[in-house]
């Protein structure tokens, strides 16, 4: 819209230096819409005021950038986020450290992700190869341009949904709304902006990505919660359904009844475990959703 | 009056930490329809007669604040002209927040009435 809204709009950038990156993006975009929408009023109500100057005013009630950077750093150490409440850390007994994954509301979360991820893998990996592969055969076409555009916006709104579910679902700080472009571009500058977006591209990356790692997701977690069940289930299993333990052509071996007692427990331990992971790899899985989602500096 | 000394602008800051929540929700609250930032600021300024009670910009983070904890909740909206905006309306849980504050303001603001005007007495 206007070269001195951009320019505070980097000098705030600056001022966040350090915060997280959502909140810089969620304090750029207040800015941008509250400067613009003043700016707007101010040349409506005073047609003849140089827009320059009514910015200088705007600007000043505003809070210079510093100001406003300090408001939003304050606000981010104040409220903890919903699920992502830090907390004072304290080292608890080991013991109580592997079975407080049973009280962490994140764990189940990361779970719930896990199982997800094989359903959204497959949905964003195929849009994203339908687009990329239309895109490229099209382009010579004269729906080409739009279609491209089409498809790159489809995917920077993916990629703000899926910020929305591992806001929701994992706890990491996402961003709460879509980066925009200038208005006064234009069409053809809009659409440069969008090409030369690194982030429209990680985005992509992003969801292409998300197939394989949402099989090896959905197989891990699935095949451990499968076998601590199994093992959890194997006195019901042997001596209710005469299942065996293990079966070939013509041997079927059962378990001695003594260690019952054992392989529930270790199908109870491997159940804690199948927690550790999916919580581990979802918290591996919101940080590198960050990196490619969010975009830097 | 306007707080030019430090620590005049200093326990300016420290009051609006505290009372800006406040504010913000009743003004939501007030709203017959959602409610963006700009307008919000608009109806803040109006209502502080000399010197705005804080920048326009610390507003801002108090609303995601607000909206983070479930008092708020918000849409985004196009607008025709520049980025598109956020609207704010008050919650079930906002409105129950408003009211208790309210009651926690008033039982504040009166005992410092009191202390002030020397009729407070243990």
């Amino acid at each position: 819209m206007n070269e001195a809204i951009d320019d505070y709009l980097a000098r705030l950038k600056a001022a966040l230096a350090g915060a997280d990156r959502a909140t810089i993006q969620d304090a750029l975009s207040d800015a941008e819409e509250h400067l613009s929408t003043a700016l707007e009023q101010a040349l409506e109500t005073e047609p003849g005021i140089a827009a320059d100057a009514a910015l200088g005013t705007i600007i000043e009630t505003y809070g210079a950038p510093a100001e406003v950077a300090a408001a939003y750093k304050e606000m981010e150490n104040m409220t903890p986020i919903a699920l992502a409440i830090p907390g004072p850390r304290i080292v608890k007994p080991r013991k109580h450290r592997f079975f407080g994954v049973l009280g962490d509301i994140r764990t189940y979360g990361s779970l719930l992700y896990m199982l997800l991820s094989l359903a959204t893998g497959i949905f964003y990996f195929t849009w994203a190869a339908t687009g990329l592969s239309f895109s490229a055969g099209f382009i010579v076409l004269i729906i080409g341009l739009p279609f491209v555009t089409a498809f790159l916006l489809s995917a920077r709104g993916i990629a703000l949904i899926e910020g929305r579910i591992i806001e929701g679902v994992l706890g990491e700080r996402m961003p709460r709304h879509i980066a925009f472009f200038r208005k006064d571009l234009g069409w053809w500058g809009g659409f440069k902006a969008l090409i030369g977006d690194s982030s429209t591209w990680s985005a992509i990356l992003y969801m292409i990505l998300q197939l394989p790692l949402g099989i090896i997701y959905f197989t891990i977690t699935i095949t451990l919660i499968s076998l601590s069940l199994g093992l959890i289930a194997m006195p019901i299993l042997h001596y209710v359904f005469n299942f065996p333990f293990v079966q070939t052509n013509h041997h079927a071996y059962y378990l001695p009844g003594w260690s019952m007692p054992i392989v529930v427990m270790a199908g109870f331990f491997l159940a804690i475990v199948t927690l550790h992971v999916a919580r581990g790899l979802g918290h591996m899985h919101a940080r590198y959703a960050k990196k490619l989602l969010v975009k830097g500096d | 009056m306007n707080p030019t000394r430090t620590e005049d602008r200093k326990f300016q800051k420290e009051l609006n930490a505290g009372t800006a929540a406040l504010v913000l929700l009743s003004v939501v609250s007030r709203a017959s329809e959602p409610i963006y930032g700009y307008q919000i600021a608009k109806l803040i300024d109006a209502g502080s007669e000399d010197v705005p009670m804080m920048k326009q910009g610390a507003l801002y983070p108090v609303l995601r604040s607000l909206e983070k904890t479930g008092l708020l909740e918000s849409t985004v909206e196009p607008s025709v002209t520049g980025p598109p905006r956020r609207y704010y309306r008050i919650t079930e849980e906002g409105r129950v927040a408003l009211d208790r504050w309210t009651v926690i303001w008033n039982e504040n603001k009166g005992f410092v009435d009191s202390v002030l005007k020397g009729t407070y007495h243990e």
